[in-house]
């Protein structure tokens, strides 16, 4: 065996004796924190008075592939589908597949019905006034913060496979769950 | 000449095992770090104005039929595949360092699929009007007018996949794509138990090749004179603690070393040290004595946590495996056997680890994919794990370990030993024996109803001690020392 290959084998035997449980432990949290469970810090005002500016929260990577789809309220992490490598958003499900959004005089319409958000600080003023009709896998994302949200009445529609989780918990400061709100439709 | 004595190291590690450790930390706490400002926007809407601006922008793309496209000549990108289509996601502007009065972006398709394309602009953060709109079947022209700094246009267009020729490799790691989630978990899974499977099964079969069948009869001398640790790696094929605490004991029993048992910690003494210690043995000395005439149990703690790893105890090991073989007790050296399976299992568990960080690093390779490589490393450790089980023994050494088997059945019968005036020599003659087959209890328990005489090479503190106190003090000061002088054996030695 030339002296290389010795070497080889006795670094690689170092290496691998120091590194293996290690190396293990790294790439479980990286698949814990790629596939299943993640943080993300809010950068901005848009989901107020919900998610405050710089809280720290932990979303659910599984919720899609557990066979359950989206539903209304959920406060979900997207990629943006004008640059999914670099921006991503934290926005509320608003308008599900096959539904037709308008907003209109400060008011959100579902198929012609207003729906009744609980959520929302009291007397916004909606701007940006439209009506979108969602094709199939297609959702409406709309921050709580309506006058200051960059959301689906400046970028249309969002496609399923650009949602990467659901908001479950705000972990820092404030320490608790996200709950679904309830609708009146 | 006087050796130089060695320089302590710091902290009693080496420096290329420290720097080893540092650089580990700095990887995990720039992924902390990472992870810990990985930002989610939630966005507002926002316009700025610059000072200065750009009438007109023209941006050519053209997309070729093997599905790249070029952005004024110039190489763009490939589409994806996303579901049935083939998918033309082009950022045209970013944050523009001027405002842009109008950006039109003409999209040449390579086939004239214009009418079953879907196409739409994506215009954020301060964009007057954006729009699409069809020339003809090959071309589709998308435009914005008063933009802002800080904005945004994307311009997507999805068209059918039979308009693109994709390449074999796109084809291949399409279809690697279209394996869902639990398919590649259930692969993690399987790889590492079917490797596990086959090692269980390989290794049962050589056991059943080298079966040894338990004697029904006792010999009450050991079958031939050879030196303990080679009956251990005979019984074990492998040498660990027990084997290196019988080596003590037997150099301890040839005067070669007194053992000290003191309140205030054990020790060895050296002895006579003379011509006929083996080469391993004379290693293991060296590593309990260095130029003092006593070791202090504080000084061979040192000399076990003052290194991760220890080469003399590697010698040793490979002294103690090269005897037994070339006696013929094994078909060929255990030690290099495993080690060509363990370096099978290193390169499988580095190429796994790999492929995982390659998984991450290309965006082309289906993320999924990470845990077939997660599979493979693991399979790459059970293969470095089970490989020193591979039973190796030859004929010669079955037929050898059979008859040291009866002599076990001997060491371990629960009849008492009468009483003789050479009754301890016995003892002691045959106690390092009873430690490398496991049955030092049973042997001890034998002399427990004679009057206890302590060996000449066990000095203690405590007067009158009896057998119980005897094995009671004795057994943890080697048992301590063989399972510590065992580990720090070097991994990669060869």
């Amino acid at each position: 065996m030339n002296d290389f290959l010795k070497k080889t084998l006795y670094d690689g035997g170092i290496f691998f004796d120091l590194t293996k449980w290690v190396l293990l432990v790294v790439i479980i949290i990286i698949l814990v924190n790629s596939f299943w469970v993640s943080i993300f810090i809010v950068d901005g005002v848009s989901m107020e008075p919900t998610l405050h500016d710089k809280e720290i929260v932990i979303y659910n990577k599984a919720f899609s592939r557990a066979g359950k789809l989206p539903e209304r309220g959920d406060q979900v992490v997207v990629k943006y589908p004008g640059d999914p490598e670099h921006k991503k958003y934290v926005k509320r499900v608003i308008g599900m597949p096959g539904e037709t959004i308008r907003v209109y005089g400060n008011r959100v319409y579902i198929n012609n019905k207003v729906l009744k958000e609980e959520y929302l600080a009291y007397g916004l003023e909606i701007d940006q006034p439209g009506e979108w009709k969602l094709k199939d896998k297609e959702y409406f994302l709309m921050g709580d913060n309506r006058p200051n949200s960059n959301d689906s009445r400046y970028f249309g529609p969002v496609e399923q496979r650009f949602f990467m989780g659901k908001a479950t918990f705000i972990f820092i400061p404030r320490f608790m769950s996200i709950d679904p709100p309830t609708y009146n439709l | 000449m006087a050796r130089k004595p060695k320089k302590n190291r710091f902290i009693g590690i080496y420096s290329r095992k420290l720097i080893f450790f540092g650089l580990l930390l700095v990887v995990l706490t720039g992924y902390w770090q990472y992870n810990s400002y990985k930002k989610i926007s939630a966005d507002v809407v926002g316009t700025e104005f610059a000072e200065e601006s750009v009438n007109t922008q023209n941006i050519n793309v053209v997309i070729s039929k093997n599905g790249d496209y070029t952005v004024d000549g110039k190489s763009g990108g490939k589409l994806k595949t996303v579901d049935n289509f083939k998918e033309l996601s082009f950022k045209v502007t970013d944050k523009p360092k001027q405002y842009i009065e109008s950006l039109v972006v003409t999209v040449k398709l390579p086939e004239p699929v214009a009418d079953a394309t879907e196409s739409k602009i994506l215009a954020i953060h301060g964009v007057d009007t954006s729009f699409v709109k069809q020339i003809d079947l090959e071309t589709i022209e998308y435009s914005a007018y008063g933009i802002s700094t800080m904005a945004t246009i994307t311009v997507i267009a999805k068209l059918p996949k039979s308009a693109i020729s994709e390449p074999f490799m796109t084809k291949v790691l399409d279809s690697l794509s279209s394996f869902n989630f639990n398919f590649w978990v259930i692969i993690a899974i399987i790889l590492p138990v079917l490797t596990l499977i086959y090692m269980i099964f390989f290794t049962s079969f050589q056991m059943r090749l080298n079966h040894v069948d338990q004697p029904d009869h006792e010999t009450n001398t050991p079958p031939m004179a050879i030196p303990p640790a080679l009956v251990g790696v005979l019984y074990h094929q492998d040498v660990g603690a027990r084997e290196v605490s019988a080596t003590l004991i037997d150099l301890a029993k040839r005067k070669d070393i007194i053992i000290l048992d003191r309140d205030r910690g054990f020790a060895f003494g050296k002895g006579r040290f003379d011509n006929r210690l083996l080469a391993f043995e004379k290693i293991l000395l060296s590593k309990i004595f260095r130029d003092n005439i006593t070791s202090e149990q504080k000084y061979i703690e040192e000399r076990i946590a003052n290194h991760l790893y220890s080469k003399k105890m590697s010698i040793v090991s490979a002294g103690i495996y090269s005897l037994a073989t070339r006696l013929g007790y094994f078909r060929s050296n255990p030690r290099k056997v495993h080690a060509k399976f363990r370096l099978f299992g290193i390169l499988a568990f580095l190429a796994g680890a790999g492929g995982f960080v390659l998984s991450y690093l290309l965006p082309y390779l289906p993320a999924f994919t990470a845990f077939f490589w997660v599979g493979m490393m693991i399979s790459a450790l059970i293969v470095a794990f089970t490989a020193s089980r591979i039973p190796l023994r030859s004929q010669l050494g079955n037929e050898a370990l059979s008859n040291w088997l009866s002599f076990r059945k001997y060491l371990s019968n629960s009849e008492p030993i009468e009483y003789n005036p050479e009754v301890y020599s016995v003892f002691e003659q045959y106690l390092p024996y009873a430690i490398v087959l496991d049955c030092e209890a049973a042997w001890a328990r034998r002399f427990e109803k004679h009057n206890f005489v302590m060996p000449e090479w066990f000095l203690s503190d405590k007067a009158g001690l009896g057998m119980d106190e005897f094995c009671l003090a004795l057994f943890p000061i080697v048992s301590y020392v063989g399972r510590s002088f065992a580990a720090i054996r070097e991994p990669g030695f060869e």
